[in-house]
């Protein structure tokens, strides 16, 4: 038996589908469930990830076949057709998404076969099955690209060598999933290469269609996407490649080393786009280096992230700020051959005396934190791992207040700050990290 | 048997005449219900929205000292978040501690969707009781234990055995009805079962010698009670309308306390110790009053929203009646009314004429409709979320002061966009949650209900009035981001009548 989870970061597969249909562009999700099922999750999803909002056809706007206790008993699957017969009429959209609630997959609805009526009339509609007691946002997630990626696109015969497709950055569960796309596609570019981000304002349906003659995927987790990853391999014939996202200057060069194997780019430009990318970075860095001295702003670092957060912050605080990092909690719901993989990609990662901690619940991760720091037992000299900074989510506040420590929200639910184009990632991300975490640290000066 | 007796909540539906699909004049509306055509109702399209889970949380939530178990997927819950940091704030402008609820979800997967989720149930009960040590455990059954039949009433009867805590079952399951006002039922239903609702001995008093109640200031102690008020809060009523009616009701000599948002166990003990209680809204809290009369004979009155002039007298004047103070209200309400008349005259130039669209909660929009016609707008329509008895009295003067308007019955996002593009009101006062709709439609609005600002009674025609005038001042954000977004719904769509979806 699973056990209850206390203040969990995620919720259900039905709201991480919801969440990568609402970043697609011209995609239109029908949720077949109660009428709060859609409001509820996709009002979730915007405002944990610092106030995303809507969007197209987001919150208030997503079809749903409302069933009642009336489609509890009867069935849904007339409701349902009614429902995508009127949004095809009303809403424009390229590609319609049919996902499901816990309770319509319980009665036993059809729901692809309801589908499958306006597919052979040339109607594009699709069902993915996402119940919350299937898996969580994660799942969801990666249930939707399988859903279209894998099934709904057709092969494409004619490979583009020079087309990367982004994946394993999840809408808003990754708050900052638009800034992090935006600057691997800069680098990816950089490279004389294209790249389908799929999730920021820039992109088309067209750049979902175009997905299947990509000559790699690259799957920025451990964990989540990579069984898709299999399959599109299996499908579509391109072969994938898994790796951190790459978090400040360090990790940006090996990413870019690391891609242009992968694509046969001469050493030559890689060594030229780095050399140029580091030249801006410490451009800007070197000038901050009096404030950050000076005023002493070394600390302890505490990291709460997801999984795909926890490895890159870690190494970009030990190895960008010198900081010294002691646990790293991952609070996904993850199963042992998941956690396996993280625990293994930790080893490599060089976070020297840290632990990489698994755990869901929140008043747990603050309990753990407390605990495996040694505590002021009235010694006359007590030796307290003290400046201390978390990088966490919102529900991290009561901790840092408790501990004394510094806080930043970097991972989801975070309420107590904006996030619009932000991201960490690569060179440019290394740089707003760092302005973030020194912007907490002298907000209250002045 | 009576609904308090019963293990489940009725939903709406099935208590009163409601319905969530309608257009026409108010009094085709009103008959309408009352002959339950509005009930069969229904649309060929639905867009998302809320259900009585999510509302019935907004509630619980905000109660001081309690543990939310969420009995369900994971998914259910979700939105605690967003609630724990808005019931936080909350908290703090009511002089109580901000400290984030905690809430734990018993995350139901697929086997214990098969083999039932009892024993999870028990378990995360027991251990939140062990490990929080709350006041309340408010156990939220949501869709899918009701669908698979756990007897979510006998887990919680066992664990109360060995709980420190109230453990209160909330029986939410979303699909039993799309009006969500069924959720305050569902709230109260949980509370008036389980929690104690009387001051206990030697806790809140110190009994008389002969077993009875108290000895000392047992005289005194009836005074106060016989003026004493309890003020039945929602969610959408923030601090600043509370403390306005406290003000109004103590110039009266009446002594005042909130229930049952940001309540409690201590306080709620009191419920029972009042001469009089009073809701402040139509649709929110006629089945706790009624039991509370039922139960401890003490009399309710629910008398509309204290919104605007004459709204706010009749509910001044409804309470003192029961006072005999029937002649101090109206001298009050003389009194303040002149002050505020001369406030907002300033005010009234600028939105006499303006054509304004009203959307939300079904008594706010008729009360605030026919406040700011008073006042001298053009209401274009109005638009009630959902319809039900209760609001009926409304109507009926919704239907003396608008007899030809056609109004609906609608919490439609795509209705909503299409009426805005065919009717171009000057400005749209809606209900939260609707105000990003709007500035992509290029149109300014101001909230028709929003817990940082006041709306009822005197302080609150100003404010609102006050919004009204700022909200015409620079429309520039609203016009420049229209005229970059793009709607999901085809052209074709605003050619159409708003209502073309509503079958019967």
């Amino acid at each position: 038996m699973t056990s209850f989870v206390e203040r969990p970061r995620s919720a259900c597969a039905l709201a991480g589908a919801l969440s990568v249909i609402s970043a697609l562009p011209e995609v239109i999700p029908i949720v077949h469930a109660s009428m709060g099922c859609g409001g509820n999750l996709s009002g979730a999803n915007s405002f944990g990830a610092g106030y995303w909002g809507a969007g197209y056809c987001g919150g208030g706007s997503i079809p749903t076949s409302a069933i009642t206790e009336t489609e509890i008993v009867f069935g849904g699957n007339d409701r349902l057709k009614e429902e995508i017969e009127s949004a095809l009429e009303l809403i424009d959209g390229q590609l319609y998404i049919v996902t499901t609630g816990c309770m319509t997959e319980m009665i036993g609805d059809d729901t692809r076969g309801v589908t499958n009526d306006f597919t052979a009339d040339g109607k594009p509609v699709i069902a993915v099955s996402t119940p919350s007691f299937k898996g969580d946002s994660y799942a969801g997630y990666e249930i939707v690209l399988k859903g279209i990626f894998n099934s709904y696109l057709q092969k494409k015969e004619k490979k583009n060598p020079k087309l990367v497709n982004i994946f394993g950055i999840i809408p808003a569960y990754d708050p900052f999933f638009r800034g992090d796309l935006e600057e691997i596609a800069r680098l990816i570019r950089a490279l004389g290469l294209e790249a389908n981000t799929f999730f920021t304002p820039d992109q088309t349906f067209e750049n979902v269609k175009s997905a299947p003659s990509a000559a790699l995927n690259i799957i920025f987790s451990r964990v989540w996407g990579t069984s898709f990853a299999e399959e599109f391999e299996k499908k579509h014939g391109t072969p994938y490649w898994i790796t951190e996202l790459p978090v400040g200057p360090e990790a940006a060069d090996a990413f870019l080393s690391g891609l242009a194997e992968r694509t046969k780019i001469p050493d030559s430009l890689v060594r030229e786009v780095i050399d140029r990318e580091n030249d801006i970075y410490y451009g800007y860095f070197e000038r901050t280096a009096d404030v950050f001295s000076d005023s002493d702003f070394k600390y302890y670092a505490v990291t709460v992230t997801n999984s795909n957060y926890a490895i890159p912050v870690a190494r970009y605080v030990q190895n960008e700020l010198g900081w010294v990092v002691l646990d790293v909690f991952v609070t996904d719901q993850l199963h042992d051959l998941q956690k396996n993989k993280l625990l293994h990609a930790f080893e490599e990662s060089g976070i020297d005396d840290a632990d990489l901690l698994f755990e869901t619940d929140t008043s747990a991760i603050d309990r753990a934190m407390t605990q495996r720091r040694p505590q002021n037992r009235g010694e006359r000299f007590p030796d307290a791992y003290s400046p201390l900074f978390i990088l966490g989510s919102s529900l991290e506040k009561a901790a840092a207040r408790r501990n004394g420590a510094a806080q930043l929200s970097i991972s989801f639910p975070a309420f107590n700050r904006m996030i619009v184009d932000r991201g960490y990632a690569g060179y440019r991300g290394g740089l707003h990290l760092f302005e973030d975490i020194v912007g907490s640290l002298v907000f209250p000066k002045g | 048997m009576s609904y308090y007796e019963q293990i489940m909540p009725p939903v709406r539906d099935q208590r009163l005449k409601i319905g969530d699909s309608f257009a026409g004049n108010a009094r085709e509306m009103i008959e309408c219900a009352k002959s339950g055509c509005m009930l069969r109702h229904n649309r060929l399209f639905w867009q998302t929205g809320a259900c009585q889970m999510s509302l019935s949380l907004m509630m619980a939530s905000t109660v001081e000292r309690s543990v939310i178990v969420m009995h369900g997927p994971i998914g259910c819950g979700a939105q605690l978040h967003a609630l724990s940091v808005q019931g936080n704030k909350g908290k703090s402008k009511r002089g109580k501690a901000p400290v984030p609820p905690v809430w734990l979800s018993t995350n139901l997967q697929e086997s214990d969707v098969i083999g039932g989720g009892e024993i999870k149930l028990h378990r995360t009960i027991e251990y939140a009781d062990r490990e929080f040590r709350p006041e309340i455990i408010f156990v939220v059954s949501t869709c899918a234990p009701n669908i698979i039949g756990d007897d979510v009433e006998e887990i919680v009867r066992k664990a109360q055995e060995s709980s420190a805590a109230h453990v209160v079952s909330l029986h939410c399951p979303g699909f039993k009805s799309r009006v969500v006002a069924s959720a305050y039922d569902a709230f109260y239903h949980g509370l008036l079962r389980h929690l104690p609702l009387t001051p206990e001995p030697w806790r809140d008093f110190i009994p008389n010698t002969a077993g009875g109640q108290r000895d000392i200031g047992q005289v005194e102690y009836e005074l106060v009670r016989s003026r004493t008020i309890n003020l039945w809060n929602a969610t959408s009523i923030g601090p600043g309308d509370e403390e306005e009616l406290i003000r109004l009701l103590g110039a009266l000599g009446l002594k005042v306390r909130v229930f049952a948002e940001y309540s409690s166990a201590d306080e709620l003990r009191q419920v029972s110790q009042a001469a009089l209680n009073v809701s402040m809204c139509n649709v929110h809290d006629d089945y706790m009053l009624s039991f509370l009369e039922e139960k401890f004979d003490i009399p309710y009155i629910i008398v509309g929203m204290p919104i605007g002039f004459s709204d706010t007298r009749q509910w001044l004047k409804s309470i003192a009646a029961r006072f005999g103070q029937e002649e101090d209200a109206e001298r009050l309400a003389d009194h303040e009314e002149e002050r505020a008349r001369k406030a907002i005259g300033p005010f009234l130039p600028k939105i006499q004429g303006k054509r304004v669209l009203l959307c939300g909660g079904v008594v706010r929009v008729g009360t605030e409709a026919i406040f700011l016609k008073e006042l001298g707008m053009d209401v274009l329509t109005l638009r009630a979320f959902h319809y039900e008895s209760g609001a009926e009295a409304i109507y009926e003067r919704v239907s003396e002061n608008f007899p030809n308007t056609r109004i609906a019955v609608s919490n439609q996002s795509f209705e909503f966009c299409n009426q805005i593009k065919r009717l171009k009101p000057d400005l749209v006062i809606s209900h939260n949650g609707t105000q990003g709709v709007l500035a992509k439609l290029g149109v300014p609005s101001v909230q028709l209900f929003d817990v940082d600002r006041s709306f009822f009674a005197y302080n609150g025609l100003f404010s609102l009035l006050q919004r009204i005038v700022f909200a015409f001042k620079n429309t520039s954000y609203q016009k420049r981001l229209s005229a970059h977004v793009k709607f999901p719904y085809r052209e074709s769509w605003y050619d159409r009548d708003a209502f073309h979806y509503i079958k019967d």
